[in-house]
């Protein structure tokens, strides 16, 4: 059978919210400062070295959180774009005072680096298992942005690669570490809610992202933009430089990430984690109606729905039991079928914690080799949902999954769709 | 444990997963007949001359429908440098051997990246039939290519492949060992997924033993204590005293996987002996094997010893601790170290264990000094039901312990006991108790389930209370909320008490919903003087800002506004709601506004504004806009550029084609990129240039990025 992905066993997540003893909110704690030598002035051992590769707007964001934390030192940045790479080493240069962030155009000669510990990849999603699992054969720990992988046989691979190599991997799945949406989860997963019926995603557009071989444009200098490497394990094209700012994924031939994967890769992650992390769904239908249901082992459901959402802004979510629901969304908002839910708390109590707590969570790990709350298996289980459905979506017909084999169940074509070779001389 | 069961699990599913790609490969593909149709169009793609581009596609759809008649096709492709790759998606999916022959084919002829493809696809597709070709590619000089085989050779992974790696790991050059070690620790987990602890066992102790990068010798040294089962232990205790930090790390990772509860005694001996920064880290990891830990060495670390290894052993306790650690937790939570004690109150806040709340409330009983006041702010924090315990801390001498027992009961005091909580706050004893005893009750208050009943015992208590208390008690009542609160806000604010119309105002206009609409409208209108009117009408516009509600009603609240008063200001913000939520409704409204006196221009510019948004949604305008008044005017584009620096496109032609007689112009999109047909300069902040003539005046504007097209008239 396909694990359950760890429970993150380090911190029990909000548990006083709905436990029998206790009924006061508590945020997820770290680990005190102390006891991981983070106070005071850090001491140069007790630093996590870090690298990031692939620093857009995203991964902006993400590495200053990063730069935040006192126990971090950013020493390097890979960018196959010469502009890019210019302006992440500005802004750590600035932080640091000084200008010794080095700059690579290829991420394997970052990786080389033995004094680099772990990575922050944002790359566009092309390259995020592929670097991932290079980055852990390299012998670094990674936080990764989402969607983590392209296919069912990446999210596998991903996972037994994560635990083969010893390595912590976060993916970039913050959601996971926000009051509100850990609470909403945290009242289904303990049934509060009653007995789980339904869990809805919100994919934002179950359609075809295109992008494909355009019209070929003059390639830039290598050192400008490395466009072989920006390629990486997509197979080839042409350059065009509106490919630049929109190649997520291979596309082409139907069968693309779209909104199920961009979106899905967080809100059903969300789902994944409402459910306890279980194996992802057994079965998934072909959308009717702006509906897209899939059925887990157990019965429950879980549904890709455009719309009907309570207005709480995007990456909603919503949990349905036998005796109640909630609904939650990026708004930092959530609605409830009953008062009584939130313990005599306010919605607006739930919270209180900084964003970046994703990124301390991934570091806290690094130092402790405990599993974060992205870790890999549930990023690959809440990915073969998406893949899946995907696949359900491309094929306009149910298909079946088993979890023991993961395979589709007498479907050729599905199974033909799990995987799809790399581009030479890429590997996983 | 579960770990190593998940361990073996995911191995096996790995053998499953590959061994799923030889089932398709042996197996015909269902329905070949049905897709056959659609594999002869795509071969004609791939057959013809076809733009390379289109042969890409074919493939892609191929991976799908191809079948053995597909592979001739597919293999041609195979030496191109830019479709070989998209040949691969094809060939790695379509079953049978001659995919397979196609791909050994090409890696016997291929050289460079072109065959590491070949040869990462016959990895991929488990191709027994080519281990000795991989054998030989193993020794080949270009680096990629023999690393290549060594991987490919490690997914196939059967006899033949383990042998060729073993063998390879003591002989390649040393650029490539690291790869074949990876082939070998592959094998390895193979074997023991497969049953065959001991093979497996053999082989990552030969990688421990090579001279192989750090990770290679990491992954071995995992793989070779969890591959010995109940065996492995010592093996995972020197790793733990390895002197290498990384070998500590993985000994870290390796105990949240080792099975059974046998390692936890000799995990805790050897983390007592270890140094501190490395018995910190090791007490997390012990915490995280909740079934078996040994509890009373994490206690012990907790009590006394280095203050990092305290530290860590505490908050260990959070999770794993239960009532024996309670005595200990208390006296830390006191000591003078703040970090300590603050951990140690976090751990007592959320300690496991059926009978901690019973002993703090007993001990609550005896207790005095900082002990007191922690044991009240537990109460407080685990939600424990000792009201009557905590009151008699309230008239306590102590200040610390009053203000603790005061919120403790605004954490814990149902609503038939929530005037205890009120009478603190309308008759403080203690001057000081005041700020604590309100926060208190607005804790208490809120949480309460039933909130009008809530507001009623507040309400009662408004008519008694002094003056500077009423403002509290409204304060309170307003984060409340519900039908109650807002009447009793409604008569405060109507009443002829200052203090009560002042604070019934503010807080009824920011109340945050759209009940209270007809009570802002009336406080409007009828209000006891014009600066809480003002105020009262600014919360009524603002409610049909900010809440959703159907286009009638929204122009209807408008209009109320714009007749509840004769100020610019007020007037001007309902213009802007117009504006934000476009509508037909709202456009006759603000062709009404129009006519108001010193209204004319902005009702006149919001209605346009509204006429274009809602216009580019397909509703008719024009009848609309022409009864207003609004002279139809004779307008022609001269010239119109959009871009940035000299990145120009010419949009003449679309914005001729949109523009009608009146001085607006609506897109098709409200994106200018879109409705201009691409991004003249991505990245870029652009400009809108217009030369145009108003009634055969001329006259030129300039509009930032996707803004609205209004053009003004010829000066």
């Amino acid at each position: 059978m396909s694990k359950q992905a760890p429970q993150v066993p380090r911190r029990r997540f909000l548990q006083t919210t709905v436990g029998a003893a206790a009924t006061a909110v508590a945020a997820p704690t770290i680990i005190p400062a102390s006891a991981l030598g983070r106070d005071g002035a850090v001491a140069p051992s007790e630093r996590v070295v870090v690298g990031g590769i692939g620093i857009g707007r995203r991964g902006g964001y993400d590495l200053g959180c990063f730069l935040e934390q006192k126990d971090v030192q950013f020493v390097a940045v890979c960018d196959v774009k010469q502009k890019r790479r210019g302006e992440v080493k500005n802004i750590a240069d600035k932080h640091y005072g000084n200008d010794k962030c080095a700059t690579y155009r290829d991420f394997r000669n970052l990786l080389d680096r033995s004094d680099i510990d772990a990575v922050l990849i944002a790359t566009g999603p092309n390259w995020h298992a592929t670097a991932a699992m290079t980055a852990a054969k390299a012998g670094k720990d990674m936080y990764c942005e989402k969607p983590v992988t392209k296919n069912i046989s990446q999210s596998l691979i991903l996972s037994d690669t994560m635990r083969r190599t010893g390595r912590v991997f976060q993916a970039g799945t913050q959601r996971r570490n926000l009051p509100h949406f850990a609470f909403a989860c945290e009242l289904a997963r303990t049934g509060r809610l009653g007995p789980l019926k339904k869990v809805y995603a919100h994919p934002a557009g179950m359609q075809a992202m295109m992008s494909g071989w355009l019209v070929p444009e003059p390639e830039p200098e290598k050192e400008v933009v490395d466009w072989d490497m920006y390629l990486g394990p997509a197979a080839w094209r042409p350059f065009n430089a509106k490919l630049l700012d929109g190649f997520n994924f291979e596309k082409g031939g139907g069968l693309v990430g779209g909104g199920v994967l961009e979106w899905g890769s967080h809100c059903v992650d969300l789902c994944q984690w409402a459910v306890g992390d279980c194996p992802p769904p057994v079965e998934y239908n072909a959308p009717k109606d702006g509906e897209l249901v899939a059925r887990y082992e157990n019965g429950t459901e879980l549904i890709f729905r455009e719309k009907g959402w309570i207005p709480l802004g995007s990456c909603p979510v919503r949990f349905e039991g036998e005796t109640g629901w909630v609904e939650a969304g990026d708004s930092g908002r959530m609605v409830l079928s009953s008062p009584e839910l939130l313990a005599g708390r306010k919605v607006e109590e739930i919270g209180g914690y900084p964003a970046t707590f994703h990124v301390r969570d991934f570091l806290d790990c690094v130092k402790t080799r405990s599993q974060p709350k992205g870790n890999a298996d549930a990023a690959c289980n809440a990915h073969i949902a998406c893949h899946a459905a995907n696949i359900a979506l491309h094929l306009n017909r149910q298909v079946r999954y088993d979890n023991a084999t993961h395979t589709f169940i007498d479907d050729v074509q599905a199974n033909r769709l799990r995987s799809e070779a790399l581009r030479e001389p890429w590997r996983l | 444990m579960n770990t190593i069961r998940c361990s073996i699990r995911c191995s096996i599913r790995t053998v499953v997963l590959l061994a799923v790609v030889t089932f398709i490969i042996v197996s015909p593909a269902r329905a070949v007949d049905d897709v056959s149709a659609t594999e002869q169009e795509l071969l004609a793609v791939l057959r013809s001359d076809a733009p390379a581009s289109e042969k890409a596609l074919t493939c892609k759809k191929l991976a799908i429908h191809g079948t053995d008649a597909a592979v001739p096709e597919l293999a041609k492709l195979l030496p191109d440098p830019q479709l070989s790759s998209w040949a691969r998606i094809a060939l790695e999916a379509v079953p049978g051997a001659a995919a397979d022959d196609a791909l050994h084919s090409a890696a016997e002829t291929l050289q460079g990246r072109l065959l590491v493809g070949m040869i990462n696809s016959l990895g991929v597709r488990r191709h027994a039939e080519s281990v000795p070709l991989l054998a030989t590619r193993l020794k080949d000089d270009d680096l990629e290519v023999a690393s290549a085989s060594a991987v490919a050779l490690g997914h196939i992974g059967n006899a033949a492949a383990t042998r060729t790696l073993r063998t390879a790991l003591a002989t390649v050059p040393e650029e490539a060992r690291s790869a074949v070690a990876e082939g070998c620790v592959l094998c390895a987990e193979r074997l023991h997924s497969e049953g065959n602890a001991a093979a497996a066992t053999e082989i990552y102790d030969q990688v421990r033993e090579a001279d192989v990068p750090m990770q290679r010798i990491i992954e071995a040294t995992r793989g070779a204590i969890l591959a010995r089962g109940q065996d492995g232990i010592p093996l995972l205790l020197e790793t733990f005293e390895s002197p290498n930090h990384k070998l500590f790390q993985l000994a870290l990772g390796t105990v949240r996987e080792f099975p059974g509860g046998a390692v936890d005694r000799l995990l805790a001996d050897t983390m007592m002996k270890a140094p501190p920064e490395r018995a910190a880290l090791m007490i997390q990891a012990m915490a995280d094997r909740p079934d078996t830990v040994i509890l009373a060495a994490v206690l012990q670390a907790a009590e006394q010893g280095d203050r990092r290894v305290r530290l860590s052993a505490v908050d260990a306790l959070r999770r794993v601790g239960n009532e024996s650690c309670l005595p200990s937790l208390l006296k830390i939570a006191v000591e003078d170290d703040a970090a300590l004690a603050d951990t140690a109150q976090t751990t007592l806040a959320a300690l496991p264990g059926e009978n901690v709340d019973a002993q703090i409330v007993e001990r609550l009983q005896q207790a005095d000094g900082k002990n007191y006041v922690l044991l009240l702010q537990l109460v407080g924090q685990r939600r424990i039901d000792a009201v009557s315990d905590v009151l008699e801390a309230v008239d306590h001498a102590d200040p610390a312990v009053r203000h603790a027992a005061l919120l403790a009961l605004g954490e814990t005091v149902s609503l038939q006991r929530l005037s205890v909580l009120i009478s603190q706050v309308v008759a403080p004893r203690f001057r000081d108790d005041a700020p604590v005893a309100q926060q208190a009750l607005r804790t208490a208050s809120i949480r309460m389930p039933d909130r009008d009943a809530c507001a009623t015992e507040l309400a009662h208590a408004l008519n008694s209370a002094p003056a500077g208390a009423k403002t509290t008690l409204l304060e309170i009542l307003s984060d409340v909320g519900g039908t109650r609160a807002l009447q009793t806000l409604a008569t405060a604010a109507a009443s002829d008490d200052d203090e009560l119309q002042d604070a019934g105002s503010r807080l009824l206009g920011r109340w945050n919903s759209v009940e209270a609409a007809p009570v802002l409208l009336d406080l409007a209108e009828n209000g006891p003087a014009e600066k809480y009117r003002v105020r009262a009408l600014r919360g009524y516009i603002g409610l049909a800002r900010k809440f959703a509600m159907p286009d009638p009603q929204r122009a209807r609240m408008c209009e109320q506004a714009l007749n509840a008063t004769r100020r610019t200001a007020e007037h001007q913000l309902v213009l802007d709601v117009l504006q934000l939520h476009p509508s037909t409704d709202g456009l006759k409204l603000a062709i009404a506004a129009m006519k108001r006196p010193g209204l004319k221009d902005d009702a006149t510019r919001a209605a346009l504004i509204i006429a274009q948004k809602i216009g580019g949604k397909g509703v008719d305008v024009s009848e609309l806009l022409a009864g207003a008044g609004l002279d139809k005017v004779k307008l022609e584009i001269v010239k119109a550029e959009y871009g940035a620096g000299a990145a120009q496109k010419d949009v003449t032609d679309v914005i001729r084609k949109q523009a009608g007689d009146l001085p607006v112009i609506t897109l098709v999109s409200a994106s200018y990129n879109a409705s201009f047909g691409g991004d003249p300069s991505p990245g870029v902040v652009k400009k809108l240039r217009i030369q145009y003539r108003i009634n055969d005046q001329p006259a030129e504007a300039s509009f930032a990025e996707n803004a609205l097209i209004i053009l003004p008239p010829p000066k």
